[in-house]
């Protein structure tokens, strides 16, 4: 006998209660207890759409139009409510904030016991179990709201562990994680799936997932592809399908692996020596002139907020045409860092010049012209009707309209489909765009991207890889505020480290990355194609 | 300690108190014993963080006071409303929201109305620092939404992201709820809410010493 937890009987999915277009299109899925699977496939493709198929809050919470039949435990999910299905099926959702909801962690996890009305000793005693099993108990008493990014992930997937379900789903958990939080998610997702409870992760990021999981099921336009063991399925055409190929799948496909090496280690263990790896490193960038101007220079900058040293002494400089990545693990500072380069925070020690200028009588509508930022979620400022209002609004208030530069950014960035479109109504990779582009309207001599990688896919890397490269051909500085050091290897000249509110290196990526010692301090581990190619590196 | 239903009714008899008073000098006495409890729970700290935004409150409302009647009453009033803001301020600090919901639960009122009583006071926080990051957003590209007349124009940049994605926040949270059985019949709450005899005995200690002060003040 089968032991499927979840069945999916050719379902179509639309939002619309008539008509629209299939967001999921002929889905046959059988899961059976206890696997780990990976749901993956471009933005759009329908990855968040299923998951919700799976604990009934698709059709109950979202109405639309469900065709198929959809069972959870021999549970048919039209039949039953969410509220009788929870007990199956766990949901991890992408926003932590919203997901946290009670006062203290604790009642946090019991929230999910309570409504399964146990007694209160029951309660008690899950509670201790699942607190020990995460790793929270320091933080039982806390309010959720006031942790850390990835404590609030652990205290997510611990509310819904405690429920006891068969399967827990979890939705691009590792979107906004650090390498330090995605490992200890990791570390815990393997962890439940050896007690026995199955896990679909729905990622983009396929290093991180792909050696942990069994199964692989790819999404193309609400579709199931290709679905298989890891090893198998990344052996086919799937960077067709928006998925961005580790770099040792890449390396083991040149090599003519018959087993792809889903990790360095794996990789390692099937070469011999350096000389037999094809040379992957990333592209190195055109050095700088030595005449290039300095726009951008911080000396010994310091903020203290409320009595907190929460910067200390950092400097940089910054050149035309070239790209500084400041990396960091979350709370490392980065972003107050952007924040007092453009005069939102008011530097509490040392000085900032632009152009030459010290900045510290200049509003922060005076710097907006020197300093576009595209910061991580766009919504923030999106609220005109067009995307073409959305970005020449800046440039306007700052009386700086351009025509002529404003036809230039849509090329660049592909806006000019979608000019005329609201831009609430755009995919997550194409709000990013428009961001990108009302960053630039007032033609700033520094753009900075505030975390552009994070939660996007293979089709928005590459695009933005070319991007980069374009800016640069073009002589615009760029400041990168990011945690993924494969894009910062990629396309950054330099790179400022940054750990706890201090800097702790500065230099080519190679340099900082050769540093063990900082590089642990910072919370960060090397890149894949670091550890591949340098022979330092090399146990 | 005590159940947040006694904490509840004994703010209310203060805030009686506090109203009826109409002398400079016990409206003192009053605030004062508000400022000792809360230096006693060692919440110091955040109550003066707390003064920094009613005090400017309590001294304009004090001022109009002034300008309509005259100087003393003017204090009084001042002094009043920063007596029962304490007194709110000293209940919340003690009390966590869902505590109170939950209780008042048991007492009667619908579970829903009790969850959304406490849970938009846990996304207070949560909204306000959106709002923030949209004006950080906004002024970074040149819209001036600083506070202050101008801001009036530009409203619609502040509140169009802000509310737009307050409601996607009450859309989250929805979903979420509903996949923790939130709304299943049968309920049961890992803490228990009894009135025991400490509270009943407070209760009427303050019920009592609240008549000797309203006679009292009367005289």
């Amino acid at each position: 006998m089968s032991l499927s937890i979840i069945k999916t009987d050719r379902i179509r999915y639309t939002y619309q209660k008539v008509g629209g277009q299939w967001i999921l299109d002929d889905i046959n899925l059988k899961i059976e207890q206890g696997e780990y699977i990976l749901l993956c496939g471009a933005s759009g493709s329908g990855k968040s759409t299923l998951c919700r198929t799976f604990n009934g809050l698709i059709p109950h919470f979202y109405g639309g139009s469900l065709k198929g039949e959809v069972s959870v435990a021999g549970l048919i999910t039209t039949l039953h409510s969410v509220g009788d299905l929870f007990e199956q099926v766990g949901m991890v959702f992408q926003n932590p904030e919203a997901q946290l909801f009670n006062f203290t962690v604790k009642r946090e996890i019991a929230f999910g016991l309570e409504s399964l009305g146990l007694p209160r000793a029951e309660i008690e005693t899950r509670l201790a179990k699942i607190s020990e099993l995460v790793d929270i108990s320091d933080l039982l008493n806390r309010n959720p709201h006031e942790i850390s990014g990835g404590e609030q992930q652990l205290v997510s997937i611990a509310a819904i562990l405690a429920i006891g379900p068969k399967l827990i789903v979890l939705d691009e958990p590792y979107a906004n994680l650090d390498p330090y939080n995605v490992h200890r998610v990791r570390s815990l997702l393997k962890k439940i799936h050896r007690e026995g409870v199955g896990v679909i992760i729905s990622e983009h990021r396929l290093r991180y997932t792909v050696p942990d999981v069994q199964r692989m099921v790819v999404l193309h336009q609400g579709r199931v592809v290709l679905d298989g063991p890891p090893a198998e399925v990344l052996s086919k055409d799937v960077e067709s399908f928006g998925l961005e190929l580790p770099l040792t799948v890449r390396a083991g496909r040149q090599l003519g692996l018959k087993k792809l090496p889903l990790d360095v280690a794996a990789l390692q263990s099937n070469v011999t020596s350096n000389q037999a790896l094809p040379d992957l490193r990333p592209i190195p960038l055109t050095p700088l002139p030595n005449e290039a101007e300095v726009v951008l220079k911080a000396e010994e900058i310091s903020f203290v907020s409320s009595g907190d040293l929460i910067l200390s002494q950092v400097s940089l400089t910054l050149k035309q045409g070239e790209c500084l990545a400041v990396v960091g693990a979350n709370g490392a500072g980065k972003t107050t860092l952007l924040k007092l380069l453009n005069g939102l925070y008011r530097v509490s020690g040392g000085r900032v010049f632009m152009k030459g200028q010290d900045t510290a009588k200049l509003k922060v509508s005076q710097l907006a012209r020197h300093v576009g930022i595209a910061f991580q979620n766009p919504n923030n400022q999106f609220f005109k009707l067009s995307v073409r209002d959305e970005i020449i609004v800046g440039a306007q208030a700052l009386e700086c309209y351009d025509e002529k530069w404003i036809q230039e950014l849509t090329q660049l960035f592909r806006l000019e489909p979608l000019l005329d479109r609201s831009p609430y109504r755009l995919s997550g990779g194409e709000k990013k765009r428009v961001a990108f582009a009302a960053a630039l309207a007032a033609k700033p001599s520094i753009l900075a991207l505030d975390e552009p990688t994070a939660g996007q896919d293979g089709y928005f890397r590459r695009a933005l890889g070319d991007f980069m490269s374009e800016l640069r051909s073009r002589g615009q500085a760029v400041l990168l505020i990011t945690h993924d050091l494969a894009f910062a290897e990629q396309h950054a000249h330099r790179w400022l480290l940054m750990s706890k509110g201090r800097m702790v290196a500065e230099g080519p990526p190679k340099q900082v990355m050769a540093d063990n010692n900082v590089m642990a301090l910072a919370g960060l581990e090397p890149t894949d194609s670091f550890r591949l190619y340098e022979p330092t590196a090399r146990q | 300690m005590f159940d947040p239903r006694t904490k509840l009714i004994l703010s209310i008899f203060y805030v009686i108190l506090v109203v009826i008073s109409n002398r400079f000098s016990s409206l003192v006495v009053e605030w004062g014993v508000l400022v000792s409890l809360i230096v006693y729970t060692s919440n110091g700290k955040a109550y003066l963080r707390w003064l920094r935004l009613v005090v400017p409150m309590s001294l304009f409302f004090g001022a109009v006071t002034w300008w309509s009647i005259n100087g003393e009453a003017g204090a009084v009033a001042a002094l009043k409303l920063l007596a029962m803001t304490t007194v709110f301020f000293v209940f919340f600090s003690t009390t966590l929201p869902e505590d109170l919901g939950n209780a008042l639960v048991k007492s009667g009122m619908p579970y829903a109305a009790a969850f959304v009583l406490s849970t938009s006071m846990q996304f207070v926080p949560v909204i306000s620092r959106k709002a923030k990051n949209v004006l950080d957003a906004q002024r970074t590209r040149g819209i001036p939404v600083e506070p202050g007349w101008s801001a009036l124009r530009h409203y619609p940049a502040f509140l169009v992201p802000l509310l737009i994605q307050a409601f996607q926040l009450a859309e989250e949270l929805a979903e979420s709820m509903e996949s923790r059985g939130f709304g299943r019949p049968g309920r049961t709450y890992l803490k228990d809410y009894r009135l025991g005899a400490q509270d009943w005995l407070v209760l009427g200690v303050g019920f009592l010493i609240l008549t000797a002060l309203c006679v009292w003040q009367r005289l």
